[in-house]
């Protein structure tokens, strides 16, 4: 296969657990400060007794940062989408309507599912909130975003679990490549919700204390909150505009496990296929990545099928090259996983580091494979970044800093 | 640039029999309520019984009319799965947020979390076939098939020897349905299938349900019922008249060579106004077809529509209940463009040749 024409990247926001935007994401990951706190904001019984990765600010503040008139209704996931995605649109430097054919591709599960849960028996009986109702769909946030930025050309929502938006980077990508778009923003957002704490919490993969990416005693993830967005560009169009890119996106892979309906085969099938893809797709070799982000949730499963594809792609645990999950930092993003480390990939390879695994102590006794537990500087010139979800979608992106 | 997709089989399941063997629409079902569920096909034909039980209504009628679909085309295996669906698996995201509002702190059956996510019908076809190839799901309200579409057709420019499912599904939920109906969507007259269109319309939808799946790849073959050469979506726009002589110029067909539209008239009063106008502008000399009106509305209806375009061209004959107008339908039926909108917004376009 012939390698694909890099995409550029000329832009990134993001907002999670640890930073209200890129700059503080970056400090949190190189200094060792992570998000993950017992449940404050939401209102659920688990508030105080489960920890998650929590965006400091009410609604009612997002919405006064994005000057949005206090009568409309904008979820919680449209919020966070709406601040993120502004700083991708300011760090790329461009206007919608600059006669570029721009696209808007985002990923969710949550969509309007917290206005949802919250109001379920309050719609019937009180017309106060009844304007959330049409904000339910997964497909409403990414609509409002459109019109909030002015970016009408395309406009598509996925929801492939918590690979959405790798996936939604990829066919940014792919609609590049195809001519359909000349600059597309991509990525993800999912708030925290009732609905997600209890679903991963009802399966028993909902740890008690810290998850622990890779650790031999991962007893489950905690959930974060996040949205982060890139702005995706024809190298072409980068260059007649002279925006130097940030990054390139080189590889990106997709398949299916298709093995059970939420868990992974033991041997990452899925998670292998994803990676293998990818790098066909961009024509390096599994040793030319430096760095992976790997998805690591640390939920038992997880941890081991993905271990093991990493096995399979490397054939030995001393050739894997430096890997850690970022989970510890912000959580378990779902939709928004892929875009959040997505921008921690970028930032490794604009800054020349590996983020560390926090939380790990002892190795996957079968695996016996070790990610990086420090932050570490060293040569990095392609990250290879996982996303793994239910249903057993599976994705892969690359990034790399040169395209040559 | 994308290249045309062929369709070699299609399967549907909706409140018609649209999944019997030999039905075209040539007689209609008639119900008088609002909300309609889809009718039940004989799933076990398809899917073992333990497996269907567990099975929520989208991941079975997605099953079924997939396979209806490869059965037609004569394939066991697809080389990747895209779908569509506005609002995933309803039913199963209704009964967790009951369980966890009754119940929380308490340990909750994890089955229709599980099940609720939107991936879930695409993720059952990949389990059902074992297909670990590309697996993705659109969620763009009345836009989601067409989503799906458009990836299908960059898709099989990247792997032109592929063979895809292509498909959209969507299910009625108990609760979403009232607040659908406080939102003011519904239609709560008279509220009858076939509904009644243009000068008997009256304000809401008829809520229903259904999947629709086809068989796809970029090489014509033995079973090929037609081809799909564009699609293209607007969330708004101006003026739908200018955004469809766009795409026909992008395409470079004039209006005046296609053979029939198919437009998305639901028998809203608020809304069937923009099919009225273009009827007698742009489409004013065309054979003009409906199929809400039969079909009932939900997200990823158009995939029926474009069921119903192939039947046209495989059966060379518009059934009667769903011809809008008299305009003379030309002898050889080989180009049918598919108009739809939703509550002035989600407009598609797609155009489908024999």
């Amino acid at each position: 296969m012939t390698p694909i024409v890099p995409i550029a990247v000329t832009g990134m926001g993001a907002i999670s657990a640890i930073g209200n935007n890129v700059t503080e994401n970056f400090r949190s990951l190189v200094d060792s400060k992570h998000g993950i706190a017992p449940i404050r904001q939401l209102d659920t019984w688990h508030r105080e007794r489960l920890l998650a990765g929590e965006i400091h600010m009410d609604n009612a503040e997002l919405y006064d940062r994005l000057q949005l008139s206090r009568e409309a209704a904008y979820t919680r996931s449209t919020l966070l989408a709406l601040m993120a995605t502004k700083e991708a649109i300011e760090t790329a430097a461009f206007k919608p309507g600059d006669g570029y054919r721009t696209g808007l591709i985002s990923a969710t599960t949550v969509g309007g599912m917290d206005a949802t849960e919250r109001y379920y028996d309050d719609y019937l009986v009180s017309e106060k909130n009844r304007s959330f109702i049409q904000t339910h769909p997964c497909g409403y946030a990414a609509e409002q975003m459109g019109k909030y930025f002015g970016v009408s050309d395309f406009i598509t929502t996925i929801s492939t679990a918590c690979s959405s938006a790798a996936n939604a980077i990829m066919l940014g990508a792919r609609m590049i490549r195809a001519g359909q778009l000349d600059r597309v923003l991509v990525g993800g957002t999912d708030c925290l919700s009732r609905f997600t704490i209890n679903g991963f919490n009802s399966l028993m993969i909902y740890t008690d204390g810290h998850c622990k990416p890779f650790d031999e005693n991962r007893n489950g993830l905690n959930l974060g909150e996040a949205a982060a967005y890139l702005v995706l560009e024809a190298p072409e169009v980068a260059r007649k505009r002279m925006k130097s890119p940030i990054a390139y996106l080189t590889g990106y892979g997709n398949a299916n496990d298709a093995f059970h309906q939420t868990a992974s085969s033991d041997n990452g099938e899925g998670a292998y296929l994803a990676m293998r893809r990818a790098l066909e797709v961009s024509g390096l070799n599994p040793r030319d990545i430096d760095y992976v982000n790997a998805h690591g949730t640390a939920t038992p499963n997880n941890d081991l099928a993905e271990g093991n594809a990493l096995l399979r792609i490397y054939g030995s645990a001393s050739a894997i090259p430096p890997f850690s999950s970022t989970k510890a930092f912000t959580g378990h993003t779902l939709a928004a996983a892929g875009a959040i480390e997505a921008v921690f990939s970028i930032l490794a390879l604009q800054h020349q580091v590996v983020f560390p695994n926090l939380n790990f102590s002892q190795p996957i006794a079968s695996l016996g494979i070790v990610p990086q537990t420090a932050l570490t500087e060293q040569r990095i010139d392609h990250v290879l970044s996982n996303s793994f979800g239910f249903g057993g979608n599976c994705s892969t992106l690359l990034f790399s800093k040169d395209h040559d | 640039m994308t290249k045309p997709i062929y369709i070699h089989g299609s399967g549907c399941v909706s409140v018609q029999p649209t999944f019997e063997a030999g039905y075209f629409f040539d007689h209609v079902t008639s119900y008088t309520q609002n909300p309609v569920p889809a009718l039940d096909p004989d799933y076990k034909a398809f899917i073992p019984a333990l497996q269907l039980r567990r099975m929520n209504k989208s991941m079975r009628m997605a099953i079924f009319a997939s396979r209806m679909a490869m059965q037609q085309a004569g394939i066991t295996t697809v080389d990747a799965i895209i779908t569509g669906s506005g609002l995933g698996c309803l039913r199963d995201s209704e009964r967790f947020v009951e369980a966890l509002r009754t119940d929380e702190g308490s340990l909750l059956n994890p089955t229709p979390f599980i099940q609720s996510t939107h991936n879930m019908a695409a993720a059952a076809l990949a389990l059902s076939l074992g297909c670990k190839g590309y697996n993705m799901t659109y969620v763009n309200n009345a836009n989601s098939f067409e989503s799906a579409l458009l990836d299908a057709m960059i898709y099989l420019t990247e792997h032109p020897a592929a063979t895809i499912l292509l498909g959209g599904v969507d299910e009625l939920g108990e609760r979403t349905t009232q607040f659908w109906d406080l939102a003011n969507y519904l239609k709560r007259d008279d509220a009858t299938i076939p509904t009644p269109l243009i000068e008997q319309a009256t304000p809401g939808e008829i809520a229903t349900e259904g999947a629709t799946f086809f068989v796809a790849s970029q090489e014509p073959g033995d079973h090929t019922f037609g081809k799909i050469r564009a699609v293209e979506t607007r969330l708004e726009v101006d003026a739908p008249e200018i955004f469809i002589s766009g795409f026909l110029q992008r395409n470079g067909i004039e209006a005046e060579t296609l053979d029939a539209v198919v437009l998305g008239y639901n028998g809203d009063s608020r809304y069937d106004e923009i099919y009225r106008t273009l009827g007698s502008s742009l489409f004013a000399n065309l054979p003009q077809i409906a199929f809400k009106h039969v079909v009932g509305e939900y997200d990823t209806v158009v995939a029926a529509a474009l069921f119903l375009a192939l039947g046209i061209f495989q059966h060379q004959h518009v059934p009667q209940r769903l011809l809008l107008n008299h305009s003379g339908i030309p002898p050889i039926l080989r180009r049918i463009l598919i108009y739809t909108q939703r509550r002035g917004q989600n407009h598609s376009v797609i155009l489908v040749e024999k």
